[in-house]
């Protein structure tokens, strides 16, 4: 009986073995449509902001910027210096008095500013920080002057008491001040000096202390350190030193450019270079070349580009302050700047010198510079907003992470779906490489063209000529097999200002208030495995 | 399990007094429309094609359920009186101790739900789709117990100690997919709450079992004889249950670019969480287990008859549980062998055909039960064995 029951109790066991046992995954295919991106691009951030102007039904690039900005921090500095001034009996001075004063003399200290020659500035930041040594076994009252250095008409001066010290280990005192809103008179005792500053030290014992002896091993000392210095005006002589520069700067987009060319309207360039020194200034642009992504170099050309040119010192003071200016103007009749921009040059390097008073110290030391003094170089370009694009090919690689695991719900096919209204006057062909380390495994070509405005028909709702496309981008089986190794996809936007009649690149302008509409979908098949 | 199982065996060739081991298996899943090589493709693995999800949903009605239950009792009826008094009446009674696994899943869904589930969204835009009282239920737990039973009638008490091992409930009472076909748009509106415990779910409580026999124990009296079985009739509490909540609609009709640039993926699900109104709460919860009530005629080894009916109901304290019913004629085939042919309606499905046979030996008793020998929807097979020493 025991066998019996044993045999049925292994057959249960069997029956609930089989019945659980698991051999593969569970999994099932589903089809989804997920939008992505719904965006509309427009021009309008750049309206009325120095970049894009509406014309009627137009679009004018109305640029202006400033490519180059020095306030007078930049040309006139300070370097952070200490200065200090002490005293040191010669012999010992026995039975000293409680409140004798012992010291009581003026120093001047020369600033190193190169051919900098300041007689006043003001400061609008930075700060000194006074620090007094007493090797004495009394206190001491110091008082530091600074005699050019005034606020309200008021003298800086700072009184301390110190408690005793000896030789070896005097006390010391430290106190930082701000000295936002002094003025610096730099002109020595008769003011006909300059980048001298003067201190004076006073000693006196504690009035209430006890008779001491001062030896001669005893140094009274103070120093003043003076930093991070900027000021809001400044007078003097500024120095004949050239600040030459080379300036390297890439374009954005225009570096993503792998193929085509453009034609661009009639335009002209101006640069404007603006003094607002009390100083004559020498300027000089030495070169202006730009490189494209082919390795096309081009410079410009134009008369002004070269020599030395000069502008004279800048008048009024404070608010009143008028900067000269020189206008440097380039179009096709003086240049070849319409060949230079088409050239799409990205990397742009530009040489340039600048010299405050090319003559010397013609002024006799009464150059000047305010709050509001630049030098400043401005550019500004005028034209349509019109193009001529022929085969013109952007190119642009993103990271890729879609590393999936294939034993988990896994996306087995894909397919970009992009919905597009485009009112540019371009028409656009996207191609995307799938790569690996570098190494392309995949290319895939959109099934259409994103279509230019200019095969579309007027809106009467908005007045605006517009084109809608709708885009395939298949990707293949055996690139979604291959997505977890895949790292980059290099997007290829090749665009053109095709006519619609003849095929030809044309130039094309762009409407007022253009946009691209831009539906992107992305359809999946999944295998899900719960 | 096993373990126990061997101890069982080892007590079984100890006792020499007399003595019972009762051993009770089941497993059956089935739906009203799903069909079963879908979830046949759950149980064993496997591919399920769209052939077998198109002819699911051509047969799902706008409400449908779907069930699993598997579980494993086993008994050891001593032969140790609860009292040596012949004047009490607990010398009528003998200790019992039994313990056992079960695992209860119940789903009521939508057939929309089913289609976006198992075909995705794409097949459904533009169409809205209705996922409203959907309810799941699943529930996992063993439980060790002790109790008496009455050898003359067979019935018997236990009181368990109970540890769930899994639960879940969810509870979507309005939800509503849309999608729009030009835009691909997506509108989503979610009402509804979910409990989770953890893992493992760290939830105790107690259950009883209650064996009832009433009627004739002899049909040659001309009377029936009945069982009232309940199982796991009782609660558990778990110490910690997470709570997610839904009430708010999310339309997604893609980001602008800016946005893709300027947000990573975690905060663009957190925003679908917000704007659907997402909470999540933790804290200690009380549940019921999946009670079983049954209440059945009794398979009469003596009866005279060689063909007579058998009948029954069947119902589980769980929402997602239709009460099943069933009837049908047994059929004496000899002394030791009867078999039974019927048909049952409810539980997770509708009606369909059930069997069993039961075999009796010298000293043990062997059944074998289905409650869906068609397969239809699904898969039943019941196995109990009795064995007295």
């Amino acid at each position: 009986m025991k066998m019996t029951s044993l045999r049925s109790f292994g057959i249960l066991l069997v029956a609930l073995t089989l019945f659980s046992c698991k051999k593969e995954a569970t999994r099932w295919q589903t089809d989804w449509l997920l939008p992505v991106l719904n965006d509309t691009l427009t021009l309008n951030q750049y309206y009325n902001d120095s970049t894009l102007s509406i014309n009627g039904s137009q679009i004018d690039v109305n640029l202006s910027r400033t490519i180059l900005d020095l306030g007078l921090s930049d040309l006139i500095q300070i370097p952070d210096t200490t200065i200090a001034q002490q005293y040191q009996a010669n012999f010992t001075v026995n039975n000293v008095s409680p409140g004798f004063m012992f010291v009581n003399s003026i120093k001047t200290h020369e600033l190193d500013l190169g051919d900098i020659q300041l007689k006043k500035v003001r400061v609008s930041s930075g700060q000194i920080q006074l620090k007094v040594y007493n090797p004495l076994n009394t206190a001491v009252l110091y008082q530091i002057e600074l005699p050019g250095v005034t606020q309200n008409g008021q003298v800086f001066v700072q009184n301390y008491t110190v408690q005793p010290g000896t030789a070896q280990n005097p006390t010391v005192a430290t106190e930082s001040i701000n000295l936002s809103g002094y003025d610096i008179d730099l002109g020595g005792l008769q003011g006909l000096e300059f980048n001298q500053l003067q201190s004076k030290l006073t000693l006196k014992t504690d009035p209430n202390g006890q008779t001491v002896s001062i030896y001669n091993n005893q140094v009274f000392k103070f120093e003043a350190t003076f930093s991070n210095l900027r000021f809001d005006y400044a007078k003097g002589y500024f120095g004949a030193a050239i600040l030459a520069g080379q300036e390297q700067f890439t374009l954005p987009y225009l570096d993503q450019i792998t193929n085509g060319s453009i034609t661009l309207p009639e335009l002209s360039l101006d640069l404007q270079i603006e003094n607002g020194f009390k100083m004559a200034l020498r300027a000089q642009i030495e070169q202006l070349s730009a490189t494209n992504t082919q390795g096309q170099a081009i410079s410009l050309n134009a008369p002004s580009i070269g020599p030395s040119m000069y502008l004279a010192p800048a008048v009024g003071n404070w608010n009143t302050l008028q900067p000269s200016t020189l206008n440097l103007h380039f179009d096709q009749n003086n240049s070849n700047i319409k060949s230079y921009l088409e050239n799409l040059g990205a990397f742009q390097q530009i040489s340039y010198q600048l010299q405050p008073n090319p003559w010397g110290n013609t002024a006799a030391g009464h150059d000047e510079a305010f709050a509001n003094s630049h030098l400043r170089l401005k550019v500004s370009a005028q034209m349509p907003m019109a193009l001529s694009a022929d085969g013109l090919t952007l190119q642009d690689t993103f990271e890729l992470n879609l590393a999936q695991d294939l034993n988990k719900t896994h996306v087995t096919g894909a397919t970009v779906l992009l919905d597009a209204t485009n009112a540019f006057p371009l028409a656009c062909d996207l191609v995307l490489y799938f790569m690996k380390d570098g190494q392309i495994l995949h290319t895939v070509i959109a099934d259409a063209q994103l279509a230019s405005a200019a095969l579309g028909q007027i809106d009467p709702t908005d007045g605006l000529l517009k084109k809608k496309s709708k885009i395939k981008i298949v990707l293949p089986p055996a690139l979604v097999a291959d997505l977890q190794d895949l790292n980059e996809v290099v997007v290829a936007a090749t665009f053109a200002t095709t006519d619609p009649n003849t095929g030809l690149a044309v130039q094309q302008h762009v409407q007022a208030n253009a946009f691209l509409a831009l539906q992107l979908q992305l359809q999946l098949q999944t295998q899900i495995r719960p | 399990m096993r373990y126990l199982l061997l101890l069982l065996v080892i007590g079984l060739q100890s006792f020499y007094a007399q003595q019972t081991l009762l051993l009770d298996s089941y497993g059956s899943y089935n739906s009203t429309g799903v069909r079963r090589q879908v979830t046949d493709a759950f149980l064993y693995g496997g591919l399920i094609d769209s052939s077998q999800i198109n002819r699911s949903l051509a047969q799902l009605q706008k409400r449908n359920s779907f069930g699993l239950q598997m579980g494993l009792n086993a008994q050891w009826q001593s032969p140790w009186l609860v009292s040596k008094d012949t004047k009490k009446w607990a010398s009528g009674y003998r200790w019992t101790f039994g313990a056992g696994i079960h695992q209860y899943a119940g789903l009521q869904f939508s057939k929309d739900l089913f289609g976006l589930v198992f075909q995705g969204g794409l097949p459904s835009i533009g169409d809205t789709l209705d996922l409203s009282n959907l309810r799941a239920e699943a529930t996992i737990f063993s439980k060790i117990g002790f109790g008496f039973y009455q050898p003359s009638t067979q019935s018997s008490f236990l009181l368990h100690f109970v540890a769930v091992q899994q639960q879940l409930g969810a509870v979507l009472q309005d939800a509503t997919w849309f999608q729009d076909p030009s835009t691909a748009q997506i509108d989503l509106a979610l009402v509804g709450r979910a409990s989770l415990g953890g893992m493992p779910a760290n939830a105790y409580g107690v259950a009883l079992d209650i064996d009832y026999r009433f009627g004739s124990s002899d049909s040659s009296e001309n009377e029936q004889q009945f069982q009232l079985l309940i199982q796991n009739l009782g609660v558990a509490r778990s110490a910690q249950t997470n709570t997610y909540n839904f009430n708010g609609t999310l339309a997604y009709a893609g980001f602008s670019l800016a946005a893709w640039q300027q947000t990573n993926l975690d905060q663009l699900a957190s925003g679908f969480l917000d704007s659907l109104g997402y909470q999540n709460t933790k804290g200690p919860n009380w549940m019921l287990l999946p009670a079983q009530i049954q209440l059945a005629k009794i398979l009469d080894w003596g009866s005279l008859q060689r063909l007579e009916a058998y009948y029954g109901a069947q119902f589980i304290l769980r929402q997602t549980y239709t009460p099943l019913i069933y009837a049908g004629a047994q059929l004496k085939v000899t002394k030791g062998w009867h078999t039974g042919f019927g048909m049952a309606y409810g539980g997770f499905g509708g009606l369909r055909m059930q069997a069993y046979s039961a075999f009796r030996f010298k000293r043990s008793e062997l059944l074998l039960r289905s409650d869906n020998i068609a397969l239809q929807n699904g898969a039943s097979l019941y196995l109990q064995f009795r064995c007295d020493f």
